[in-house]
């Protein structure tokens, strides 16, 4: 009963109030100044804005098939010994590989005669002697690679204010690791396309963030010639230098991957075991049947 | 491929009694056993005892004419005094194939456009480069070419 009236009573208030010209036009005005807020809210504030470019990014690495990446392959080590060549002959001009000793060659892709006898090749501080002087003495195996600056001033000072990378861990240190490495090698087009700028004593290469790059194109066909007569064009250097110095950056991969299909097979087999076990201890309490016999029907109450 | 790789070296690195020669096997009489069995003699590394037993002519002529392939393409490559990089061949065809040719032909354009624009002295319009079609081009090109490039490295 009260419902039914309090409703006759609104709706008679809402027929004889007709809204008049003034209401109207401030309630168009307030939603469209809403509408307009929202939008410039949208175009201006709400949006992200992108400034970065395509050159700024650099582009995206090429996915190369690495033999060495399988999960069951290991480092083709005459391609490591080739790649260690070209560091050799091309790279150490410029770049250091401080965190790897000679010691670590022996028995990777030299005898320890052909690394003593590298080692020896460059001179090194010795412990200061009775009279507090240190002297030099021909290295040993125990020696780290010999870098080509004495420091990192030293080396932007070398290449106009670039400062070259140490390459013992480029290929973990940067995003696409042997693919980066690789296009960037190979990557120096003949010319830069139409209309890129790029500054004086700098080179264009897509796959540097900026496309600037200090480096120039290092890699030409037939620059070093290699032992096992293996032709050198800039893509075989550039693959072998790559899977060098993957090497130099992970030289315990080959026994990480021998070590995790250890620990795979065991835990694996492990596993299994225990499974059995389990089921063979539950087996008797899986399998029983529990089964209810009713008493035999008694009509007598006691 | 992976998992039956993995299997057979582990059967391979076990210290079983295998086939070990304290003096390089004469080559010689392989070869002319082989050469009865199969007719052709031309495969060295021929000692499968699959293809043996299946008998397969098929599969042994297939065989055959990959290692022909492949030992031509070597043996082009040493003749030459200097090596030639495969890899600028490689992406130029795959940038004319017609994976790529849309991307070709959007970098042609605008390289032909900007150059228009700098050559000509009247142009006040907005500075433009080629660097992103470059980038499509060349990400499409190298891409396709990869796994070719690495088929003909060492």
């Amino acid at each position: 009963m009260f419902a039914t009236s309090a409703r006759n009573i609104s709706s008679k208030s809402s027929e004889a109030a007709s809204s008049p010209f003034y209401l109207t036009a401030t309630a168009s005005g307030a939603t469209a100044a809403a509408i307009g807020l929202g939008a410039f809210y949208y175009q201006f504030v709400a949006q992200d804005a992108y400034a970065m470019t395509p050159a700024e990014e650099g582009l995206h690495a090429t996915q190369y098939p690495w033999e060495h990446a399988k999960w069951t392959k290991t480092f083709d080590h005459a391609a490591l010994r080739r790649g260690f060549q070209v560091y050799r002959e091309v790279c150490s001009s410029c770049h250091s590989i401080k965190r790897i000793p000679y010691r670590k060659l022996v028995g990777t892709f030299m005898t320890v005669d052909e690394a003593k006898a590298l080692a020896e090749e460059n001179e090194y501080d010795t412990e200061p002697n009775d009279e507090g002087e240190i002297e030099k003495r021909p290295g040993k195996l125990s020696d780290y690679l010999p870098s080509p600056y004495k420091n990192d001033e030293a080396a932007r000072a070398a290449n106009n204010g670039a400062l070259p990378p140490d390459l013992s861990l480029i290929v973990k240190a940067r995003h696409g690791g042997c693919d980066y490495i690789f296009s960037l090698l190979m990557g120096y087009p003949e010319e830069p396309p139409a209309g890129a700028t790029v500054q004086s004593g700098l080179n264009f290469n897509p796959y540097f963030p900026g496309t600037g790059i200090a480096m120039a194109k290092q890699l030409y066909d037939g620059l070093v010639e290699y032992e096992d007569k293996t032709p050198a064009t800039a893509s075989q250097m550039a693959k072998d230098v790559v899977e060098f110095l993957n090497w130099t950056a992970e030289p315990e991969m080959d026994d990480r991957k021998k070590m995790g299909w250890k620990t795979l097979i065991v835990t694996v087999s492990l596993f299994a075991l225990s499974v059995w076990v389990k089921r063979y201890k539950w087996s008797t309490i899986k399998t029983r049947k529990i089964a209810y016999s009713p008493p035999k029907h008694d009509t007598r109450i006691r | 491929m992976g998992i039956a790789d993995f299997f057979s070296d582990l059967l391979e690195s076990l210290p079983w009694p295998q086939e070990v020669h304290a003096e390089a096997p004469e080559e010689g009489e392989e070869d002319k056993e082989e050469g009865k069995e199969e007719g052709d003699g031309e495969e060295k590394e021929g000692g499968d005892e699959e293809s043996k037993e299946e008998g397969g002519e098929e599969e042994g002529e297939g065989g055959d004419d990959g290692e022909e392939e492949e030992e031509e393409e070597e043996e082009e490559e040493e003749e030459e005094e200097e090596p030639e990089d495969p890899k600028p061949r490689l992406e130029e065809e795959c940038a004319r194939s017609a994976q790529c040719i849309g991307y070709k032909h959007h970098y042609e354009e605008c390289v032909e456009r900007v150059t228009a624009q700098h050559e000509d002295p009247d142009y006040k319009g907005p500075k433009e480069d080629c660097v992103e079609e470059f980038f499509h081009l060349q990400h499409c090109a190298t891409q396709c070419a990869a796994p070719k490039l690495f088929k003909l490295l060492k």
